[in-house]
């Protein structure tokens, strides 16, 4: 057996030496050994090893900064590496085929790929590696892009020794790494839908239409959420209330459906499967229901301008934009022209980016310290929309938009820009540093208009003007909805605007961390009616291929207790932070009653509190072993035997 | 995959359209346990985002996006992929579509290629590399790009000289000189339409002189520049490889203008241009770079702060429409350009090495005239239903991304996602509706 001091100090390869019979025999031992815990740092069969590494050039992402031909160089002299290769892409097609022909043919044991950041392509590779025959799970992902070639984009020689050792970590980590396989639950084939506006209609409708059972939980006591309170929808101009119809109807007529109105989510526990939920109903007994999938489509808020940003509420001739549909709609067909406080109204003023685009020094933050610094992307047609339609409801009405920057940015959004334009609606643009003022006008001066806004116009060269009208309208925007409670519940993030976040805008774009909990609408940025029911359909495509899988099936990053060494002490169980994760359980040993810690699967997310508190060392991360770290530690203070690499590492500093 | 294809094959949906939009619509129906065949008119998968370099807000590598989605629906057992393969028609009857299929010769047998591509490297005749809108050359047969799918060789008629040289360094024997065209008729339950979108020609305004000089660029032009594996390696001018020192990006150069008949905004042009301008001033940090613009529309998830970025970062920002693009001696390029912010100029003439004309988005695939599909007044497809977005005027057509009209990555993959949904259910109701009948 060789020891930690003769792998520093005969470096090279020896394995094509080495007797293939007893290769065997030592792997083996070594997964033997990698499975008892405190095992030595290095295992004692790098030479039965047949390890390949694959470093991607992303492109030149990583290899303008990274001599990756070096790194493939380097690696092949640390013991166990069978085969070093670089390429342009290994996460194209062709690249995963090398990876997989290569364990097929060389009969690799270990994979091995340096490039981005797992997050992007662990998924990736480790299907590579399952192609090949392999146990994905004997697969290490170095990160030398974000880590290496990105963070020393300077230090070019620096980032590539970096490159080596981070390597030269893994593969000491994947010395000890043992087959491990994906976790299979139950999956509960139904879904519960949180929020019942349209996001989450449409969600449930699609699911039921799938064959799939939903419970539809809604706070209200009614379904259809903000788009009640619309007249028309842009751009088919449709009665808002004919689209809720359709979809409500479609809910409440499919017997897959459950629909709880007044009710509410009081508590969320459980996993991917087999969530457990509280619902609490104004009408009935609180009840816990179990889903399989969870589709969060609680909506936004309309944004509420602070106690007199531009008057509003000193003043009653100023209004939201959910306020002036309203009054739209309440005016009868035969006015003449808009009332508002008693006076007709000649002049409109529509004021974009209310409580939206605001900048730092320019705008107050909201109650909770925060800049909403994001556009609300509707505001700008709908404006548009609501500007035509006064001017062509009552074309004597003056209107003027007071705006940044029109974003008609959908299909059929310009036309509103166009009409509006050509039925005399007057722009005025100003700058966001530099927002419109308003102000009361003194009464003298009242019968021009009960307000005036003076801006700064970029459309005629910053001249200042002052436009006298009856009615401010706020183009307000939209902000997070009030679910502060769901979010602690379900363990959520939000991003910097407040709205939930999704695990990636382009790979996962209505995933979150918490795997089986999807998004739906406006819960997680601004959208327009459109791409609330395509991200709402995108929610319902993701849980409907969950359930066309019988079991759910999860990664086995999670920690397990030797039942031999544990002593029932519970100190894991005090330091878990997932509720349910890790209990106490009695257990007859030789006779006696004991405790005993165990795991469950389903809610433990692998993050290692346990480990580090238990003194006898009897809780492990499987795949994140504590002789894998030690091997890691091993692997970047070494880098690779007999390449003088303490020495750079001191360089590097 | 690809050649094994035969009319019995019948799969549950067809995926017009190998981009993101189709891979993404493709892989959301896979996963529902629907079998689909996607059809490519070009050679590899991967759409217009594989030839990307970077995309906004997050600044990915496109790559790093599109390769594990090109590869996840390469590999999946439920996905069939047909590239060289062009829609001739669709007819739909009974509730069935007959999908007829045009697969152009490759004149490569792709059973046989191992895409090892030594024929490349054989071949003595290089031409222009669309993939790389023309400024690097390609062989006259080749492996699309490095990371296309699939990797076989394919044989450009147009620029072969039949020297056979090809056919002699294969290693197994895969060339066929004689490949003829095959057509195919495929029998389906649902078709999604992701056909995606063309860019309207540089030309197409004459006051702009896209013809006359080559440094008035296409987007895309600078997109393979800023690529890492692009065809320089780093971003030169097109006309005499000049780093250029100041470059210009006019917005709206062939969208929101009606005397080009394009009077929709093509919604990706501002956030794109104002991500280029991130990239150059990351590449070349000595340049001045200059957005000219109607409205900036930075709408989307993350946008708005991407452009408060790129202020920040010392970008000009410019409102005010380009009238004109004179052609100077060495190159250069002078702007005419009337701006609404600065009373003692309005209207200013200024210089720039390197000019990029932000073109408008035009359908990719007109289905009007050869399948039951409407096209709307746009030319896109149209989508007249309230409550599902991604229904065409045709049942169990359905449509997603670009086809629809301009959309960014974000929202094309939100309805794929829709479209595979709407796809699904309608299948399963109608074979819910047989088993009751």
């Amino acid at each position: 057996m060789s020891t930690q001091n003769e792998f520093r100090e005969e470096p090279g390869c020896e394995v094509e030496q080495d007797d293939p019979a007893r290769s065997e025999a030592q792997i083996a031992a070594g997964q033997r050994a990698a499975v008892a815990p405190n095992s030595s740092t290095y295992g004692s069969d790098d030479a039965a090893l047949k390890i390949g590494v694959y470093i991607c050039r992303c492109g030149g992402n990583i290899s303008d900064v990274v001599d990756v031909e070096q790194v493939a160089e380097t690696v092949k002299l640390i013991p166990g590496v069978a085969t070093a290769k670089v390429h342009t892409f290994v996460c194209s097609d062709p690249g995963q085929h090398t990876i997989s022909d290569d364990i097929l043919k060389e009969n690799l044991d270990r994979v091995v790929v340096a490039s981005c950041s797992p997050f992007l392509h662990e998924q990736t590779f480790r299907g590579a590696v399952a192609r090949g025959g392999l146990n994905p799970y004997l697969y290490e992902h170095v990160n030398i892009r974000e880590q290496a070639s990105w963070a020393h984009k300077h230090d070019p020689a620096g980032a590539t020794s970096k490159a080596i050792r981070m390597i030269a970590a893994a593969i000491g980590k994947l010395r000890h790494a043992v087959p491990l396989e994906q976790i299979k639950l139950p999956n509960h084939r139904r879904a519960l839908v949180i929020g019942g506006g349209i996001a989450g209609l449409k969600a449930a409708s699609d699911l039921a239409a799938r064959g799939i059972r939903v419970l539809l939980v809604e706070k209200s006591g009614e379904l259809g959420g903000h788009l009640n309170e619309r007249g028309r929808v842009y751009p088919s101009e449709q009665d808002a209330a004919k689209l809720v119809a359709e979809l409500a109807q479609r809910v409440n007529r499919d017997a897959r459906i459950e629909v709880r109105l007044s009710s509410q989510i009081k508590a969320v526990s459980g996993f991917i499967g087999n969530f457990k939920v509280q619902v609490e109903s104004e009408s009935a007994l609180p009840s816990e229901v179990t889903a399989g999938a969870i589709i969060v489509a609680t909506g936004f808020r309309c944004y509420q301008p602070q106690e007199n940003e531009f008057l509003y509420r000193m003043d009653p001739c100023v209004l939201t934009l959910p306020d002036f549909i309203q009054l739209m709609r309440s005016t009868p067909d035969s006015a003449r022209h808009l009332t508002v406080n008693g006076r007709a109204v000649n002049n409109i003023a529509f004021l974009h980016c209310v409580g939206s685009r605001q900048l730092d020094g320019v705008h107050e933050p909201q109650t909770d310290g925060r800049l909403n610094t994001y556009c609300s992307r509707t505001c700008c047609t709908t404006i548009l929309q609501q500007a035509l339609a006064v001017r062509r409801r009552f074309n004597k009405t003056g209107v003027y938009s007071f705006y940044q920057d029109i974003r008609t940015y959908g299909r059929g959004e310009e036309n509103y820009y166009i009409e509006a334009s050509k039925a005399g609606v007057v722009f005025f643009r100003y700058n966001g540093e530099e927002p419109p003022k308003a102000e009361a006008t003194p009464r003298e001066h009242a019968r021009r208009g009960a307000l005036s806004i003076t801006v700064k116009d970029t459309l005629t060269w910053n001249e200042e003007l002052t436009v006298p009208v009856d009615l401010l309208v706020l183009g307000t925007g939209m902000i997070p909805g009030d679910i502060a409670d769901l979010i602690e519940q379900m363990k959520l993030a939000t991003g910097e605007d407040g709205f939930l976040q999704e695990v990636h805008p382009k790979l996962r774009p209505v995933e979150v961390a918490v795997n089986g909990v999807l998004l739906a609408g406006t819960a997680q940025g601004p959208m327009n009616i459109q791409e609330t029911l395509s991200a709402a359909g995108a929610a319902a495509a993701k849980a409907a291929a969950m359930f066309a899988k019988e079991e759910v099936e999860l990664n086995p990053f999670v920690a397990e207790v030797d039942q031999d060494a544990c002593c029932g002490e519970a100190q894991c169980v005090t330091q878990c932070v997932y509720e349910g994760a890790l209990r106490l359980v009695t257990r007859e040993v030789n006779g006696e009653l004991v405790e005993r810690a165990e795991v469950n699967a389903g809610l433990c997310v692998g993050c290692g509190a346990c480990v580090a508190v238990c003194p006898q060392r009897a809780i492990q991360l499987n795949g994140w072993r504590l002789d894998q770290f030690d091997a890691m530690v091993d692997g970047i203070a070494d880098g690779v035997p007999g390449q003088n690499c303490a020495q750079e590492l001191v360089q590097i500093g | 995959m690809n050649t094994k294809i035969s009319s019995d094959f019948k799969p549950d949906a067809v995926v017009v359209g190998g981009g993101i939009a189709g891979l993404q619509s493709a892989l959301d129906m896979a996963d529902q346990d629907l079998k689909v065949l996607v059809v490519e008119r070009n050679a590899s998968i991967g759409g217009h985002m594989i030839a990307l370099s970077k995309v906004f807000p997050t600044l990915d590598c496109a790559s790093c996006i599109t390769t594990p989605k090109m590869s996840a629906a390469a590999h999946h057992e439920n996905i069939q992929i047909l590239t060289n393969t062009e829609v001739q028609a669709i007819e739909s009857g009974d509730g069935v579509h007959r999908v007829k299929l045009l697969q152009k010769p490759t004149y490569v047998n792709f059973d046989k290629c191992i895409g090892c591509r030594l024929c490349e490297y054989a071949c003595d005749t290089e031409f222009r590399d669309r993939f790389e809108e023309g400024l690097g050359a390609v062989r006259a047969i080749a492996v699309p790009f490095t990371n296309a799918i699939p990797q076989k060789a394919v044989l450009d008629a147009e620029h072969c000289l039949t020297c056979g040289t090809c056919a002699r360094v294969c290693p197994t024997d895969a060339i066929e000189f004689d490949q003829k065209p095959r057509r195919l008729t495929i029998e389906t339950q649902a078709v999604i339409v992701a056909s995606g979108f063309e860019l309207n020609s540089v030309t197409l305004k004459p006051q702009y002189n896209a013809a006359r000089s080559q440094n008035v660029i296409a987007p895309m032009t600078l997109e393979r520049l800023l690529a890492p594996h692009g065809p320089y390696g780093r971003v030169l001018r097109p006309s005499d490889g000049k780093i250029p020192g100041s470059v210009a990006f006019v917005q709206c150069a062939g969208s929101r203008d009606e005397s080009i008949g394009v009077s929709y905004c093509s919604r990706v042009c501002c956030m794109y241009a104002i991500k280029q301008a991130m990239l150059l001033s990351g590449a070349l940090p000595l340049a001045d770079i200059t957005i000219y613009y109607m409205d900036i529309r930075a709408f989307g998830k993350g946008y708005e702060q991407f452009f408060q970025n790129a202020k920040a970062m010392g970008i000009n920002f410019v409102r005010g429409k380009v009238a004109r693009i004179d052609p100077l001696q060495g190159g250069d390029l002078r702007l005419h350009v009337e701006t609404t912010e600065d009373a003692e100029n309005p209207m200013q003439e200024r210089v720039h090495d390197l000019v990029v004309l932000a073109q408008g988005m035009i359908p990719g695939w007109n289905p009007a005239q050869i399948s039951p599909v409407a096209c709307a007044t746009d030319g896109f497809v149209a989508t007249p239903s309230l409550t599902a977005p991604t229904a065409t005027t045709a049942p169990g057509i359905f449509t997603a991304g670009t086809a629809a009209g301009p959309k960014d990555i974000v929202d094309t993959i939100a309805e794929a996602g829709a479209a595979a949904m709407q796809a699904c259910q309608y299948l399963y109701q109608k074979r819910e509706a047989a088993l009751v009948g």
